[in-house]
């Protein structure tokens, strides 16, 4: 009897520890001016199926997965972002694969966090997100990196924590998609290979 | 007299709130049957961001009434300019709204949604102070809580209001509303809440209306 009771409890107590988020949000298409390149995306697995598990004293284990919601932003902001997106195995590509390419991007996760407000002290939970965004060219030689960082935050009062953590990491990756979609086509080094591409002849610093 | 006994509770337990509205007008206003508006809530990444909940009670109360004036929702516009009014993209003055329109695609956006005025909401309720004490019992023999705790709220908001048609400010109302509620224990808990932000909502809802419309 008290070992059917302990078993009991244990299921009962066990869940309560762990909070399970499964990320889900909209997926808005960005409505910028394209950039006039065709490109290959390498999405790896550590991309597509990224998970953040975290534990914290008093607030149990949080495993949060972000991969789907963060790969399908990600085509959807990629589609947006340059004339054609294809996407494909991990680089080094061929020559032959390259034909119809003129460069290769490759984004990564480099770091997720969160704070609840029973950490931060503040009304809200927040999240954040660190991309870097490494784009190569026709060659395979490196064109640029670039760390992007996202922000998000969601009141706490509306939700239930897991709600709250979902809406503010949905934010984090718009927020970084929208620093992406905005400044990537500003960068130097993207102009000064879009100018290769396009065949016309480099613009040195002193001529800049 | 069950009826009366309600109703004086109702009155006795609301609070009282007071609350100001002022209005700087920059330019002439007006809005056509179709011509649409959006409410957009300030967020930016320090502590304080304008709470969902007041920019939807202001959304609430400009959709009633006999000419309640459209809106498009919030999430909708954000969506389709993303990403040109995220928190840290989004134009902080009207001046702006010149660079943003050059943007393809923008001006046609919120012409086909024919949004004529934007309103930014900003600002938030915080508690300015705090006392009293009241502890709750319970036992075999029952339970109760005694004493008097109190809080004083002050809520502080301001709508800048844009024209999307000329591209320039056409004005601020700020609301600005302070209010002390009680939870007294007398046995059983009895809240007296004032809700200043309510009142700022009500208020600024009023006059943003009034503004809109051109009436003020």
């Amino acid at each position: 009897m008290v070992r059917k009771f302990l078993v009991l409890m244990m299921i009962l107590v066990v869940p309560a520890c762990t909070t399970n988020v499964v990320v889900e949000g909209t997926v808005p298409s960005p409505l910028v001016v394209k950039i006039p390149a065709r490109v290959g995306v390498y999405y790896s697995e550590d991309f597509r199926n990224f998970r953040y598990q975290e534990a914290i004293r008093d607030a149990g284990t949080w495993n949060i997965d972000l991969g789907a919601q963060n790969l399908s932003f990600f085509r959807n902001l990629t589609s947006a972002l340059f004339t054609s997106v294809q996407e494909v195995r991990e680089p080094p590509l061929t020559t032959e694969e390259m034909r119809d390419l003129d460069g290769i991007m490759i984004p990564y996760i480099e770091k997720y966090g969160f704070l609840t407000p029973s950490i931060s002290g503040l009304k809200f939970y927040s999240a954040s997100i660190e991309y870097r965004i490494v784009l190569y060219n026709k060659t395979g030689k490196k064109i640029g990196d670039w760390n992007i960082v996202g922000y998000g935050k969601s009141e706490g009062g509306m939700f239930t924590g897991d709600e709250a953590i979902n809406e503010a990491t949905v934010l984090a990756i718009r927020d970084g998609g929208a620093r992406i979609a905005i400044e990537l086509i500003d960068q130097p080094a993207v102009q000064a290979w879009l100018r290769r591409e396009a065949g016309q002849p480099e613009v040195t610093a002193e001529a800049e | 007299m069950s009826r009366l006994i309600s109703l004086i509770l109702a009155f006795a337990l609301t609070g009282c709130a007071s609350s100001r509205i002022e209005q700087v007008r920059e330019a002439s206003t007006g809005i056509k049957q179709d011509e649409a508006m959006v409410l957009l809530g300030r967020a930016s990444y320090n502590e304080k961001q304008t709470e969902e909940s007041f920019t939807e009670c202001i959304a609430d109360a400009l959709n009633e009434g006999e000419n309640p004036i459209r809106l498009i929702p919030e999430e909708q516009f954000k969506d389709d300019l993303y990403p040109w009014f995220e928190p840290r993209t989004a134009p902080t003055s009207a001046d702006e709204l010149g660079r943003l329109f050059a943007q393809p695609g923008v001006q046609q956006r919120i012409n086909d949604a024919n949004v004529r005025y934007l309103a930014w909401i900003d600002g938030d309720t915080v508690t300015i102070d705090s006392g009293g004490s009241m502890s709750c019992t319970i036992s075999t023999f029952g339970g109760g809580c005694f004493g008097v705790s109190y809080w004083e709220e002050d809520a502080s908001y301001q709508a800048s209001i844009w024209d999307l048609q000329t591209l320039t400010s056409t004005g601020q109302i700020s609301a600005d509303a302070t209010g002390t509620s009680y939870l007294a224990g007398l046995v059983l808990p009895i809240p007296i809440l004032a809700r200043p932000g309510n009142a700022a909502c009500k208020g600024l809802a009023t006059q943003l209306r009034a503004f809109i419309v051109g009436e003020s």
